[in-house]
Order: structure tokens, then C-alpha cells, then sequence
């Protein structure tokens, strides 16, 4: 697969709305969505996101139900005013290695560091980095985006506009 | 639960409905649900081309401020279901979300902990050393000092 090309509103929401909703789906098929904050790689069409294996269900989810689905819904602290609504359906990959440093990682830690900068008293100490370094060691989850829709001012009752991922590149 | 619910999810101005599609993935939408608590249900509206069929469904409310913090969520395990043109959730179960609070913080922390421990036990690795000085630089990038 080629890159990623979407139109540009909604590369922006990829780009600047601070959390997604992304689902996995439990061993009853019921769907778990929280909110988690994703790194868009248009270049190799996919999102990264991660979790650390202290809070391992998310992963456990998608290695059973590769499924998934990340809706970009509410644009508080991003810079856009009326963004459209976008949700992404796609299959997502957890590989086994616990990662404690790499590209995607550093990417994903500068993106928290921005959104989030309360996150850096985590490490602010000898006492704060002995009971969070579990938090730091993290699974990194793939999602190839198997079809994108949104609806224009993030209204749903109107019809959505939609990409077919595996039409483009 | 009923209780529970009907406390909490006035506090969110809408919550985030997702269900199954044909295909059995997940499907999303942003919905403003409606207590019946006779029924103790939640009415919600699905928008028609959305492709939601009833089946599993979970409902997510959350909110955090400008900084991403101050987060607030719980997530209802339930079940979706059709009647005429309507739809109803039906909660099965309420799970707490990570909030930031003192002691939830320190929930986090003990549990997190004791849950990496049994996976690295589980399959007989050995704890990982974290790069703290490699995370020290980011944050100094970030901060433009670096």
C-alpha cells in the first residue's frame, strides 16, 4: 500500500485532535473504546498508537480481534474550531516485543509532551520514576485504516463522505 | 448500576456509541443519550448510513481540558437493540476509566505495576531498563532547551 492521501480537513484532525476513541473488541465481541492518543504515518498508511504492559487489555484484544476502530470526535485543546467528525475502521497488529526506546515512541512521547505536559512529572524524580517506569514499557500497535469516514462539522445526522483506503495511494 | 449511571452520565455533554457493522468491525458515533428510567435503558440515535446492527455495543463517556488533563471517563458494557426506528443500549456493566485524581493516580501506579510484573513473569522476561536520560532529552527538545 501506498501513502495515505485524505483530504486536507481531515489530515488536520489526524494531526491536532489530542485523543481518539479507539475500540478494540473483547473476547464476547463487546466493544471497549477509551480514549488514546494516535500518531498518524500517512507515508506508510497506518496509525500508531501504544500501551504499556501494565495496562496490557488493549493489546490482548486486537492479537484475538484484530478489528478495530478509532472515531476522532472531540477537538477540545486542539487548534481547530469546527472539525469534522472521523472515523477510521481498520485491522490493527501488536507484535510481542516490549519497546522501551524507538522512532515511533519518540514521535509518540513528543506528541504527549505537547498535549499533555502535566505527563512529565511522571519522571521528575528518583520516587516517580520507580513507581512509573512500568508505564514505559510499552507495546506499539499498528492499524492499517481499511475505510475513513467523516461528516462535515462533525454532524451525524447529515450523510458522511468516505474513503475506501484501498482505492488510494 | 441504574443508580450509578443515571449520576454520572448527566455529568458529559455527550458520550460516544459503538457498535458492530456487518463486516463485525467496530463502528462509532458521537450521540447524546437519553435516560429512560423506567426502562432503564439509554435511547440513542444512529444515524441510518451508518451500518450499526444490534448486537454488543459499548457506550464511552470522557473529557479532559485544553492541556489533556483533568480527565474524566466510564466506559458501559451493554448491548444494542432495535426497536422499530428507534435504539435502545441496554448496560450490562460500568467500568471505571483512569481519571486524574490523587488516588486514582495511585491506583494507577500500584495496579499498573503489579500488572507488568505478571506479564514479564508470565513469559519469564526480565524487567526492561528504561532510557531515562534518552526520555530527559526529548522533554528538554520539547521544552527547547536541549
Amino acid at each position: 500500500m501506498g501513502m495515505l492521501v485524505v483530504p486536507p480537513e481531515v489530515e488536520a484532525v489526524f494531526r491536532e485532535v489530542r485523543t481518539c476513541e479507539f475500540t478494540t473488541l473483547a473476547k464476547d465481541n463487546t466493544p471497549i473504546t477509551w480514549p488514546t492518543v494516535a500518531l498518524y504515518q500517512p507515508d506508510q498508511a497506518r496509525f500508531v498508537i501504544t500501551t504499556s504492559i501494565g495496562l496490557p487489555h488493549k493489546a490482548y484484544n486486537l492479537r484475538r480481534i484484530p478489528r478495530v476502530a478509532m472515531l476522532y470526535s472531540d477537538p477540545t485543546g486542539s487548534s481547530l474550531a469546527t472539525p469534522p467528525a472521523v472515523l477510521v475502521q481498520g485491522d490493527a497488529i501488536c507484535p510481542d516485543q516490549i519497546v522501551t526506546r524507538s522512532e515511533e515512541l519518540d514521535a509518540l512521547g513528543r506528541l504527549i509532551m505537547v498535549r499533555q505536559p502535566v505527563s512529565a512529572r511522571y519522571s521528575a524524580n528518583p520516587l516517580a520514576r520507580w513507581l512509573s517506569d512500568w508505564y514505559l514499557m510499552r507495546l506499539l500497535i499498528y492499524i492499517t485504516p481499511r475505510r475513513i469516514r467523516w461528516w462535515p462539522h462533525g454532524d451525524f445526522s447529515r450523510p458522511a463522505a468516505e474513503l475506501q483506503v484501498d482505492h488510494v495511494g | 448500576m441504574w443508580a450509578e449511571i443515571a449520576k454520572r452520565l448527566p455529568r458529559f455533554s455527550s458520550a460516544v456509541l459503538t457498535g458492530l457493522d456487518s463486516t463485525g468491525h467496530p463502528v462509532s458515533v458521537r450521540c447524546q443519550p437519553a435516560l429512560d428510567h423506567r426502562a432503564q435503558v439509554l435511547r440513542v440515535l444512529v444515524p441510518d448510513g451508518l451500518g450499526m446492527v444490534p448486537g454488543p455495543a459499548g457506550l464511552l463517556c470522557h473529557r479532559h481540558d485544553e492541556q489533556l488533563w483533568r480527565l474524566k471517563s466510564f466506559l458501559l458494557r451493554g448491548s444494542l437493540e432495535r426497536t422499530g426506528h428507534d435504539w435502545v443500549f441496554h448496560p450490562h456493566r460500568l467500568v471505571r476509566g483512569m481519571d486524574t485524581t490523587p488516588v486514582s493516580n495511585l491506583r494507577l501506579l500500584r495496579d499498573g505495576r503489579r500488572t507488568a510484573r505478571c506479564y514479564l513473569a508470565t513469559r519469564g522476561l526480565r524487567r526492561p531498563t528504561i532510557p531515562w536520560d534518552h526520555y530527559a532529552q526529548l522533554k528538554n527538545q520539547d521544552s527547547g532547551t536541549g
